[in-house]
């Protein structure tokens, strides 16, 4: 027989990710008991992840989470249900760095949901009532204890999704193996849901794209064009997941190479692009970690489609051309792009333009139309134009 | 031939002629209502031959079909534990209409000397039987057995039979037997109604009932407390008219005026008399019969426009008491609040009077779309004319939601109303009028006894929001402390459990939990 042991199958970073874990909740918690057992009122403290909470740190160029705290109080039966999901989730995180485990989001909502029954005391009914009903809840939770304990939940080693791919001429070494990421054939590497578990070997390349669309990704990547113009290529297929964000992040802090973001001319597009940037509303608090401040928003612009006579630009689009690809924009369009000119880290002279440009033609255009155009005119006019004559908007 | 056949023939009535021609005006209108009236009349002797003499009332009513054949003849038998009747007082009690031992002023429930012959009176029309009645007075060495008949023509008792028994136990008191015409299918809900609200009013009273289809029902004694007695009184001089105020003065043993209203009203003192006589222009020392009609009215006139008589007094009044009606309420209706007001004695129009005010709320009261109304006079139920009374009018008028109760709801009013002269409305004495000063007390006690009810509803409301916040923190209790327990070392779940429990019971006000698991009964 032979002897099983868990531990020689683990790679060594993740051993060591545990134990820091491990330590940072049961800190945060042993205050907890402590306040319990000589009698004081059991508050969780956490910064408010809000709008009014989120401040944009211009000299950085990043999101941040300001200072303003939200208390969690046990004894308020308003904020007891929170709190009980709190500890509640904080006890099966810790019970699975104890063990061993990678769950994922999806696991943790499953294992912490269960059903109390309780007495009404006032009628003496008795009543059932879920720790949680919707994954949204346990989510909640799980940044909420992020936020505690200054974690994100990938050095917990919680599991999400693989949603970002990456190819090009580049060497990583994940856990215990070596990924040569220019010989994936027609696939791609998915970008581990622990960004910061990767380590960089090798790499030649001399700048990174990011393409919000999954399929044009696939388009260029097929044509050859990292191999033609030195390239890493990278998809987020959407809003960017936090791995995708982190991985960006790392290539352009350890390796200096310049990011390049291409997204659908919109106000979705926009925001996937801000997101990589400087961070989401909602998770101001992993900017720090995850946003690039130095990204660049390649295109598509509303100036590519329109052209600009002030700025002397001709656009890529013939008016045949632009009367067969705009789409016209949506309500939610027009009430998005008003949110985000709101934005402070949206109030620049260019990015104000091209929001208005959008405001008074009503008109948004998808990536795809540019391949419709023509893939060649995509890959050998389009991208390397604007990367060559740097007209893109920092 | 003309002239004879339209000639008037005058003669006079007496009293039975007139009552056996008019019986709809004592309540004897039909079937239904006579058998109603009845138990009611012979109730009610009962309980004025008990609960005023201080004798805690058992009374036993059997109301029996007489024969399989015919269904509307019945035998009613009504038992008391009563002071009894003087055995040379028993036929003319019986047998002659307004003959009564209640003619004084003083609050009982009969007075007009009616009650036992209009039911006698009756059953003698219907079924020709006459009745049957066996008492003894607590002094009494015998027990009397008579059965009597009312001689309409000329209002006397006919006596058939008479009987004589040793008494070699205690007993005292009456059985009154009498045979009438009924109908019962139209009468029951009312006659238990009736029963039912004597019951509330005197919980100090055990009743029993037979109906004809052999159902008993028991209505327990729930206290030993009793009302105060009521006491006889002299009449207040604003009480009085001119024509009472002409027979007194005939009637008075006194030997001047001054003595006659010193001694034969109350709230009379010699300044007041002598005040009286001056402002009427009379003379203190004129002899009581010798007023003339215009002396007699001018006197009247300013008793009743003087302003300084001091008001009647109540002490002779005979109200329940707040906590008799507490009890009686909450025996019968089971409610799950209950409470009940005595105001102060008033007066109208030299009357004293006492209005009283119960509620009961909840409980197994059934919710109704508006609140449900005792109303009693002199401690006996009303229960016809509901609509024409002024204790509905003031109860309907009064915005309930302000008290905290949205309708339909479990809600029960009791008003009593007790006076030696209760304002009725008509001749039915089943609705009391809207004399604006009982209406005025009425709406007083009422509000009063709301008011107490919206301070029960409010503080139960406190109470449970106060149990629905502490129940959403205990039932996460086990949770919490399992969750905590597990990450931090040396912890034990039991020892956060309890020190949680402990911090949220100090919160609590109204209550405590005693121990998470009488709010978390499971966890799966
Ligand atoms: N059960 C009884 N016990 C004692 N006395 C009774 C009883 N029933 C009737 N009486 C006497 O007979 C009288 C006449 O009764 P009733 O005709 O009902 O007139 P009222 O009750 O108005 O006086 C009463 O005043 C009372 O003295
Ligand atoms: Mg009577």
């Amino acid at each position: 027989m032979r002897e099983v042991s868990t531990v020689s199958y683990m790679s060594a970073v993740d051993i060591k990710a545990r134990k820091k874990a491990l330590k940072k909740i049961e800190r945060a918690f042993s205050k907890l008991v402590k306040d319990i057992l000589s009698g004081k009122t059991p508050t969780l403290v956490i910064r408010k992840r809000t709008l009014a909470n989120t401040v944009f740190d211009a000299e950085r160029g990043l999101l941040r989470i300001g200072n303003a705290t939200l208390k969690r109080s046990f004894l308020n039966a308003g904020e007891a249900k929170k709190f009980m999901q709190t500890v509640l989730i904080a006890s099966i995180i810790h019970e699975a760095l104890k063990n061993d485990e990678y769950p994922t989001i999806r696991d943790l909502y499953y294992r912490g949901k269960h059903t109390i029954r309780f007495r009404d005391l006032a009628t003496g009914r008795v009543r059932e009532e879920n720790t949680w009903d919707e994954q949204k809840e346990s989510d909640s939770v799980i940044r909420d204890l992020e936020v505690l304990i200054d974690m994100l939940r990938e050095e917990m080693l919680i599991l999400s999704k693989e949603k970002g791919k990456v190819v090009g001429d580049m060497r990583i070494k994940s856990g215990d193996d070596i990924i040569d990421l220019s010989k994936m054939g027609h696939g791609a590497y998915s970008i581990e849901p622990t960004p910061d578990f990767i380590e960089f070997k090798d790499v030649n390349a001399e700048f990174v794209l990011v393409i919000e669309k999954d399929a044009v990704f696939q388009q260029l990547h097929r044509a050859g064009f990292w191999k033609k113009y030195k390239a890493l290529l990278i998809t987020s297929a959407g809003q960017p997941d936090r791995a995708t964000r982190r991985f960006v992040r790392r290539l352009s802090d350890e390796l200096g190479l310049p990011i390049y973001i291409l997204t659908d001319a919109d106000p979705y597009g926009w925001y996937i692009y801000s997101v990589f940037k400087v961070g989401s509303i909602t998770l101001s608090y992993e900017s720090e970690r995850l946003a690039t401040p130095s990204a660049r928003f390649l295109g598509v612009s509303m100036i590519d489609i329109f052209g600009s006579d002030k700025l002397k630009k001709k656009p890529y689009l013939t008016e045949a051309e632009r009367k067969n690809y705009i789409i016209k924009a949506t309500d939610t369009d027009i009430k998005r792009a008003k949110e985000l000119k709101s934005y402070e880290w949206f109030r620049t002279k260019r990015w104000l333009e091209e929001i208005n440009i959008f405001l008074k033609k009503k008109a948004k255009l998808e990536i795809e139309a540019l391949t419709s155009k023509g893939l060649r005119f995509l890959m050998d006019t389009y991208i390397p134009e604007k990367i060559e004559t740097g007209d893109w908007i920092a | 031939m003309a002239s004879e056949a339209t000639a008037e023939k005058f003669r006079a009535l007496t009293p039975s002629e007139f009552f056996y021609r008019n019986r709809e005006l004592a309540g004897f209108s039909n079937p239904a209502r006579a058998l109603y009236q009845a138990v009611r009349e012979l109730v009610e002797n009962a309980l004025d031959a008990t609960d005023p003499h201080g004798i805690h009332p058992t009374i036993k009513v059997i109301l029996q079909k007489v024969s399989a054949e015919r269904d509307n003849i019945f035998s009613i038998s009504v038992e008391d534990n009563g002071i009894g009747i003087p055995s040379a007082q028993v036929p003319r009690a019986f047998g002659q209409l307004l003959y009564s031992s209640k003619y004084v002023l003083r609050q009982t429930r009969g007075m007009f000397g009616l009650g036992a012959k209009m039911a006698v009176l009756y059953g003698q029309m219907t079924t020709g039987r006459s009745v049957e009645v066996l008492t003894s007075t607590i002094t009494a060495k015998n027990i009397y057995y008579f059965n009597i008949a009312i001689d309409v023509k000329t209002n006397t008792p006919i006596i058939h039979e008479k009987g004589v028994y040793r008494k070699n136990n205690g007993w005292h008191g009456t059985v009154v037997k009498l045979y009438l015409e009924g109908d019962w299918t139209r009468s029951k809900s009312k006659i238990y109604e009736y029963l039912k609200r004597t019951a509330i009013i005197a919980p100090y009273a055990e009743i029993v009932f037979e109906d004809p289809e052999g159902t008993i029902t028991y209505f327990e004694r729930s206290t030993r407390k009793m009302p105060p007695p009521p006491r006889e009184v002299k009449p207040h001089p604003k009480g009085v008219d001119i024509e009472m105020m002409r027979m007194m003065l005939k009637a008075t043993k006194t030997k001047t005026l001054l003595e006659f209203l010193i001694k034969e009203f109350q709230s009379v003192g010699e300044v007041t008399a002598r005040r009286l006589i001056e402002n009427a222009g009379l003379l203190p020392d004129m002899k009581p019969h010798e007023l003339s009609t215009e002396d007699v009215e001018r006197l009247v006139r300013v008793i009743k426009s003087d302003t300084k008589i001091k008001p009647p007094s109540a002490n002779h009044l005979s109200y329940v008491g707040e906590e008799i009606i507490k009890v009686g309420l909450k025996a019968i209706l089971k409610p799950e609040f209950v409470t009940a007001v005595t105001r102060k004695p008033s007066v109208y129009e030299g009357h004293a009077f006492i209005v009283e005010a119960g509620l009961a709320y909840g409980g197994e009261i059934q919710p109704e779309d508006r609140p449900v109304l005792y109303r009693y006079a002199n401690k006996i139920p009303l229960l016809y004319d509901e609509g024409a009374d002024v204790a509905r009018k003031v109860v309907d008028r009064i915005d309930w939601s302000h008290y905290g109760v949205t309708f339909p709801a479990p809600l029960v009013i009791l008003v009593h109303i007790c006076s030696t002269k209760v304002p009725y409305k008509g001749v039915g004495k089943e609705s009391v009028a809207d004399v604006p000063e009982v209406e005025h007390e009425i709406e007083l006690a009422i509000r009063e006894v709301a008011r107490r009810l919206k301070r029960y509803l409010s503080k139960k409301k406190r109470e449970r929001e106060e149990a629905e916040r502490a129940v959403a923190i205990a039932k996460y209790i086990p949770d919490v402390a399992r969750g905590l327990a597990k990450i931090v070392n040396n912890v034990r779940e039991e020892m956060i459990e309890k020190e949680l429990l402990k911090m949220l019971n100090m919160k609590l006000r109204s209550f405590k939990i005693n121990s998470v698991s009488d709010v978390v009964v499971g966890i799966e």
